[in-house]
């Protein structure tokens, strides 16, 4: 069991909290818990119910959404002190991909009480919160434009399409 | 890096994950454009979509072909080695296999040359890179089971059976001689009339001692409906043979004839009657409609000896169970609406004016359930619903009426 202070050490590095002082830090490492996976676990699957955000404190998650049968694409992989679940946190939707352990895995989980309490008690803390959130945000969203673009080039070299000249 | 210096742009990949089969287990696997665009299984458009033709040259000595597109009328010249390609192209075979079958055909190989002819079979249309069924594409996903291999090689066989002959016209010219015309005479369409009324008559007759009919197929009635069933099959070539003599009726060319398995499934005779397009609405109607015929026909005869027969014998139980079949061919023939592209849809499109009614109709559909059907509702749009609505509801009913024979007949 890690002590507070390595969890304010491990906090203090993630890029989402890198903004938060240390002693709102403690406060907030109070709130989160900690969940273990083994490897291969699956966490949740797309279109569970979810509310959560997680953050990887060891080891790596692969994040995959189906396609067809039993294949899934794999959308990303998360290492640590990066975090995913980010969306149930605040639309409510279920799952949109599903997560699995890809090696033995640690989690700190921030549901959205916890983010409440932050905001209500330190309005500053919640502010670099969020604008990290909203940089991680804008990166993804680059990520999923360059992976459209990706899937699309497959599947035209794949299948031999000749568009410039067709 | 390439010869001259440049470097080649990156080959896209996709990280694909694999489930195993039990709940955590996976495998994760790169899978690169290239690996994929060499594993591919190129498929060249059905036989009838295509001619191809050699072009004598004057000059050269390498024989040059034309490979025309029937459908599109678009031609391509192909040179001898893209002909032997253009053959390899049958959906089985992988690029890489293609490729292997051009070293050995020729000792030498141009990585160029696959590519090349391939965008210009896509662009000509003569070409897909999936198997036209989804259940051949699934068996195409499950190939690496040897028990899935086994289904798609039997069924890849069964496909290849394929007994016809285009020199048939002289064949239906003089069945047509010979007393064929009198089908399209206004005295049969009148016999035609009263017998379906006299089949109906015995039918309701029949159907009304049902119980007793069935009892007469004995200890084996699954058995002997399966009989009437495979005897059924067999006037499938007269009503192929009947929408020939329509053709000759109005001077028009029957271009093929012949048997074969539909999808590698379904046994069944054909005839080419494309030729019927060039006459007017009327001819193509009249051929439609009358290889239908041929069926309400056959059924009302097949009722009237089931009147005949003594009660609970197996000749009633035979003929009745052979005339109800029939009629089902007859309505189903007839009726478009059951996503067959069968004679009573080819009516109904032509009436319309709308040939592709079904291809589009589904599309719709399936815009609809993803979300991204179009806001307005037109006209068309309420057809496309209607067509989708009435072709399931019939299948869905079509289903269940034979299930219910089945099971009476059974019990």
């Amino acid at each position: 069991m890690p002590s507070a202070a390595d969890t304010r050490a491990f906090l203090g590095g993630a890029r989402l909290f890198r903004g938060i002082a240390p002693p709102e830090l403690d406060a907030l490492g109070g709130s989160l818990r900690e969940r273990g996976l083994r490897k291969g676990q699956v966490l949740f699957r797309e279109g569970d119910p979810g509310e959560e955000l997680f953050l990887v404190q060891r080891g790596t998650i692969v994040i995959s959404k189906g396609v067809t049968g039993r294949v899934e694409q794999v959308l990303a992989r998360i290492g640590p002190g990066d975090f995913f679940g980010e969306m149930a946190l605040f639309d409510r939707a279920p799952r949109s991909a599903t997560v699995q352990a890809e090696s033995d895995v640690t989690l700190l989980v921030l549901d959205r009480a916890a983010l409440a309490r932050l905001t209500e008690q330190s309005p500053r803390a919640a502010a670099a919160f969020f604008e990290a959130l909203v940089r991680v945000f804008i990166e993804r969203l680059r990520a999923s434009g360059d992976l459209v673009a990706e899937v699309t080039r497959w599947g035209l070299e794949a299948t031999g399409l000749d568009i410039e000249s067709s | 890096m390439s010869p001259e210096g440049v470097e080649q742009p990156r080959r896209a990949k996709l990280e694909l994950l694999v489930r195993g089969d039990d709940d955590e287990s996976f495998e994760v696997r790169q899978i690169g454009s290239a690996a994929a665009f060499i594993q591919s299984r190129p498929q060249r458009v059905p036989d009838a979509a295509f001619e191809l033709a050699e072009v004598a040259s004057r000059i050269g000595p390498q024989p040059r072909f034309i490979l025309k597109n029937t459908r599109t009328e678009r031609f391509l010249l192909l040179s001898e080695p893209e002909k032997f390609l253009w053959e390899q192209m049958d959906g089985r075979r992988s690029l890489q296999e293609i490729a292997t079958a051009h070293v050995l055909r020729y000792g030498e190989f141009d990585f160029d040359i696959i590519p090349g002819l391939m965008r210009k079979l896509q662009r000509a249309q003569l070409l897909t890179l999936t198997p036209g069924s989804r259940l051949r594409q699934a068996l195409a996903r499950n190939r690496r089971r040897q028990m899935v291999k086994m289904v798609e090689t039997a069924l890849f066989g069964l496909e290849r059976i394929n007994l016809s002959s285009r020199n048939v016209q002289p064949f239906f010219r003089r069945l047509y001689r010979w007393g064929g015309f009198l089908l399209f005479s206004r005295v049969t369409a009148v016999a035609c009339v009263l017998l379906a009324i006299a089949g109906l008559v015995a039918g309701v007759r029949l159907w009304r001692e049902a119980d007793e009919v069935v009892k007469g197929f004995g200890a084996h009635p699954f058995w002997a409906i399966v009989t009437v069933k495979l005897l059924f099959w067999a006037t499938i070539a007269a009503h192929q043979i009947v929408h020939g003599l329509a053709l000759v009726h109005y001077r028009r060319r029957v271009r093929e004839f012949g048997f074969t398995f539909l999808h590698g499934l379904v046994p069944t005779f054909y005839v080419d009657v494309t030729d019927i397009f060039m006459g007017g609405r009327k001819a193509r109607v009249v051929t439609a409609v009358s290889g239908a015929l041929v069926h309400l026909v056959l059924g009302s005869i097949w009722f009237l000896v089931a009147l005949r027969s003594p009660l609970g014998s197996f000749t009633q139980a035979f003929a009745a169970a052979s005339g109800m079949i029939q009629w089902q061919a007859f309505a189903l023939a007839l009726y478009p609406f059951c996503f067959i592209e069968m004679d009573g849809y080819h009516v109904l499109v032509d009436v319309l004016g709308v040939p592709t009614l079904k291809q589009d109709a589904l599309a719709y559909a399936g815009a609809c359930l993803r979300g991204a059907a179009p806001r307005r509702f037109t006209r068309e749009e309420a057809l496309w619903v209607g067509y989708v609505l009435l072709s399931t509801a019939s299948i869905g009913a079509f289903i269940a009426f034979n299930v219910w024979l089945v099971l009476r007949a059974a019990s």
